[in-house]
Parts: structure tokens; C-alpha cells; sequence
């Protein structure tokens, strides 16, 4: 077995055990840091429902009462969200301007106030926009009337 | 509103498998019942993709209509089902003409690893082109805008795509981006790469069964397309050769070879990917099923979020007023 022959294999084998780490190398996640994420009460001022991922802008207030205007990104894409049940009326009746919500924010590598958004709850502590990768229970029924929202 | 009533729905679905089966064998029509009413729920989370079907069901190799997804969560854009295969196109290290490599070094992709990142150091059995990622606003993939990916990238996404055979040609609709790609079968000559004037973003392409595998030749593919997410080139002479076989009830194997004499010294193969089968009704919004819409658009939405986020993320400056 030659060098490259060698590395090749080791690098199928570090693929297959690895498949969850494609994900850790998405094109939104070079730009953002997770390491650095922080978490804060914010209140909603606008949100996109859009491809190819939706964005969320919000304010923060810091102590001394200044406001600062952030936006972010979301790692999910609109179909992910309808996937897990957060269609876009959904979607934007959970976060209409002046909602408050606290965020988790992955802040860019480059600085700035945009960041990757990591989590977001409501006051009552339910997380909204939640992508946990599985599909809903399929409904063969066709309803012509809008699906219920999921709890 | 007025729901429609199931047994209309049913019988509707049933007409429309019973028509192929008209053109298929006995063993066609057990499975297209089987399409008009997948299992329920306990059956999924199979391993690695939404198994909605039992793979082991009878099936008709040439049959390949229908949704197929490497998807692991059958839609959603995200990661790929563990037996797909990843979205590069190759393992293999490409060997690159001088053209090839300054067309390579000109892509600068966003996925992969970070380039010069102790991550990407730490993994030289990689070819570099797998390891020299940037953040979007410093990049120039062409999906950042939303372009058509144009194939073999397009293949490679991991949303699903619906094969509808008509009787002289395979459409490919894409979710991704809600591409259409046509697969001529009605016998006509695939053109070589230097007769074609103007090249498409999803290629001229020609399909022929050989045995139960459909092999797909295709050129005159737009070079400012990219072979996959992590910016290898092919010129307008790329011939790509596609081949698909359905290997079991609800799964397509897919081998690819990429010939470009004018950036590849030699062809460059594929690594085998797989995508499974899921029903229509798998798909769901508003009550209605089928592949979603999956548009970047309109396309300044997509300007906008650059503009608003992207951008600044990865310059660091403020976001810029809009164009107009």
C-alpha cells in the first residue's frame, strides 16, 4: 500500500465517522465563531422568512441604556423550519417586531454586530425556529385547510 | 374550507399508479400500491434516512420515477444520510492541468475547512480543496447568489430531486432552487463539447439504458458552474457521465465519471452516492405535498441578506446601504 492509497483510506475512514461533522463545516459556519457564543435578552424587530436562510434582527439594550441593532442568520433554511413545523405564518406570529426573546448568538470571526443564530426562547422559555433534524409524521389526508401548528 | 375526502384522494393517487403500471411489470404495481399509501410513521428513522419503504419490497429496475432524496432527513437542506455519500464529488485527489489548477486556485469556496485553520492542518489526507474554506463575503461561490448549481453539484445537494419520465425524455426537477434538467432519451447525438456555441447552466444531456443501469452523458455544461461545494472547475468540455442504478425498493446508486481534458490531466471519478426513495406526501406544507418551491427569491431578498448579514460578517464592516 502506497502513501496516498494509505491516506485515502484514512480519509474514507474519517469521513464515515465523522458524518456529522459535514454539518460542522456548512458554508454559514466559516464566518461565525461557536466558541465564542454568548446568550442575552433581545427584543425582535424584524424577521425574514427567506432563502436561502432566514435572518432575525433584533435589539439589544445594554446598561448604560444605549441600544445596540443586530442581525443574524439562521442555520436552518425555510425548509428545514416547515420540515420541523415552523411554517412562515408560524414562524413570524412567534416573532413579530417587539417580541422579546433571549438569543444565542455565534458572533462573526470578523467582528461586527450580525452574528449566527445558535438558539432563541421566548419568555416563557420555549424554543422557537428549533431544527432538530426530523421530519414531521407525514398527514397522507391532503387537507386543503392549513396544518394545524405544532405544540 | 372543505377537506378533501380521503377515499378521493386515494383513489386518485391509486389512478395515477395504476397508469404506470400499464407500462411496468406485475411487481411495479405492488409498489406503486405501496406509493399510494406509505406506512405510518413507526417506520421511519431508519438508518440514516427517513425509511419510509421496505427496501426489500419487489421493484422494477428501469422504474425510477418518483422522489429520490440523499437527504437525512429526506428535505431541509443540512447533512447528507450516513450511505449517501458526502457532497464532494470525489475522494479521489484530481489530477489538474495548469489551466485546471488556476481555474481551482480562482474558486474561492465557503465549505470545507477553514482555510490555514489548525482543523484544516490537521488533516493533510485531504486534497486542499476540501480545507480551504472562507467566509461567504470573501468567497465567490456562485450559490452564495443563488445561480443554478448546475451537475454535477446540483446531484450532490442534499435535497431531493423527482425524476419524471415522460416517453422520449427523464425531466430531473431539483428542489434546490426548483431546477429543471432534461435528459434527451429519444435517440438524438449528444454534440461534442467544441460544437456547442452556447453552453447551459444544467448542461445537454443524453440517456440510454444499458442493461438496468440509465447512463447519462452530458456536455456544453457553463464552466461558471462548480463541480461541487469546494470549487474544483470544469470547463465548457467537461463530458460527464452519470450512472444510475436502482439497487433495491428505495434506493438509486449513482457512479460518475467527469472528463475535461482542459483542467483534468485524466477522468475523474466519483465517489459512489446513493439517494432513497420517499413518497410525494412525504413533503408537506400548507397542506399541500410535493416538492416545495425552494427559490432563492426575488433575487434581491438574496442581495439583502448579504448585504445585511453576510457581508458584515465576514468583512467585519457595516452593512452597506442598498444599491438602489
Amino acid at each position: 500500500m502506497n502513501r496516498r492509497t494509505l491516506l485515502r483510506g484514512l480519509s474514507s475512514i474519517a469521513l464515515l465517522a465523522s458524518a456529522s461533522a459535514a454539518l460542522a463545516h456548512h458554508g454559514t459556519l466559516i464566518a461565525y465563531d461557536r466558541t465564542k457564543a454568548w446568550t442575552r435578552d433581545a427584543t425582535v424587530t424584524g424577521f425574514h422568512f427567506a432563502n436561502p436562510h432566514p435572518q432575525l434582527f433584533f435589539d439589544l439594550k445594554n446598561a448604560d441604556g444605549t441600544v445596540e441593532h443586530w442581525g443574524a442568520e439562521l442555520l436552518p433554511n425555510p425548509a428545514a423550519l416547515i420540515r420541523n413545523g415552523w411554517t412562515r405564518a408560524r414562524s413570524e406570529q412567534a416573532l413579530k417586531p417587539g417580541t422579546p426573546v433571549t438569543v444565542t448568538i455565534a458572533p462573526p470571526r470578523a467582528g461586527g454586530m450580525v452574528g449566527l443564530l445558535m438558539k432563541i426562547t421566548d419568555k416563557d422559555g420555549t424554543e422557537l425556529l428549533k431544527d432538530d433534524g426530523v421530519p414531521p409524521p407525514p398527514d397522507n389526508s391532503l387537507s386543503a385547510e392549513p396544518q394545524p401548528a405544532k405544540p | 374550507m372543505t377537506r378533501m375526502p380521503r377515499a378521493r384522494h386515494v383513489a386518485a393517487v391509486v389512478a395515477a399508479a395504476a397508469s404506470r403500471a400499464v407500462v411496468v411489470a406485475l411487481a411495479a404495481i405492488v409498489a406503486a400500491g405501496a406509493v399510494a399509501q406509505p406506512p405510518p410513521n413507526a417506520a421511519r428513522g431508519g438508518p440514516g434516512y427517513p425509511k419510509v419503504y421496505d427496501p426489500n419490497m419487489p421493484f422494477e429496475p428501469k422504474d425510477i420515477a418518483g422522489i429520490w432524496t440523499p437527504n437525512g432527513a429526506g428535505y431541509g437542506g443540512g447533512g447528507r444520510c450516513r450511505d449517501c455519500g458526502d457532497r464532494g464529488f470525489s475522494l479521489e485527489f484530481p489530477e489538474l492541468t495548469a489551466a485546471g489548477k488556476a481555474a481551482f486556485d480562482a474558486n474561492i469556496p465557503s465549505y470545507g475547512r477553514a482555510k490555514d485553520s489548525d482543523d484544516a492542518k490537521a488533516h493533510p489526507e485531504e486534497h486542499i480543496g476540501r480545507r480551504r474554506a472562507q467566509a461567504p463575503a470573501l468567497g465567490n461561490d456562485p450559490y452564495q447568489s443563488c445561480n443554478p448549481m448546475g451537475m454535477p453539484r446540483a446531484i450532490l445537494y442534499p435535497d431531493p430531486v423527482e425524476f419524471l419520465v415522460l416517453n422520449d425524455r427523464i425531466l430531473q426537477h431539483f428542489e434546490w432552487g426548483y431546477g429543471l434538467r432534461t435528459i434527451w432519451m429519444d435517440g438524438r447525438r449528444l454534440p461534442k463539447p467544441e460544437e456547442i456555441d452556447l453552453p447551459r447552466w444544467w448542461g445537454y444531456a443524453v440517456g440510454r439504458w444499458d442493461g438496468n443501469t440509465l447512463v447519462v452523458t452530458s456536455t456544453g455544461h457553463d464552466s461558471r458552474t462548480w463541480v461541487d461545494h469546494f470549487g474544483y472547475p470544469h470547463s465548457d468540455q467537461m463530458v460527464l457521465e452519470e450512472r444510475y442504478t436502482r439497487i433495491n425498493y428505495d434506493t438509486i446508486e449513482l457512479k460518475m465519471v467527469l472528463t475535461d481534458p482542459e483542467y483534468y490531466a485524466k477522468p475523474w471519478v466519483a465517489q459512489t452516492k446513493r439517494m432513497h426513495l420517499i413518497p410525494q406526501t412525504f413533503i408537506q406544507s400548507s397542506g399541500w405535498s410535493g416538492l416545495l418551491e425552494d427559490l432563492c427569491a426575488p433575487a434581491d431578498e438574496v442581495d439583502t441578506f448579504n448585504r445585511l448579514i453576510r457581508d458584515p460578517a465576514g468583512t467585519g464592516k457595516p452593512a452597506a446601504p442598498p444599491k438602489r
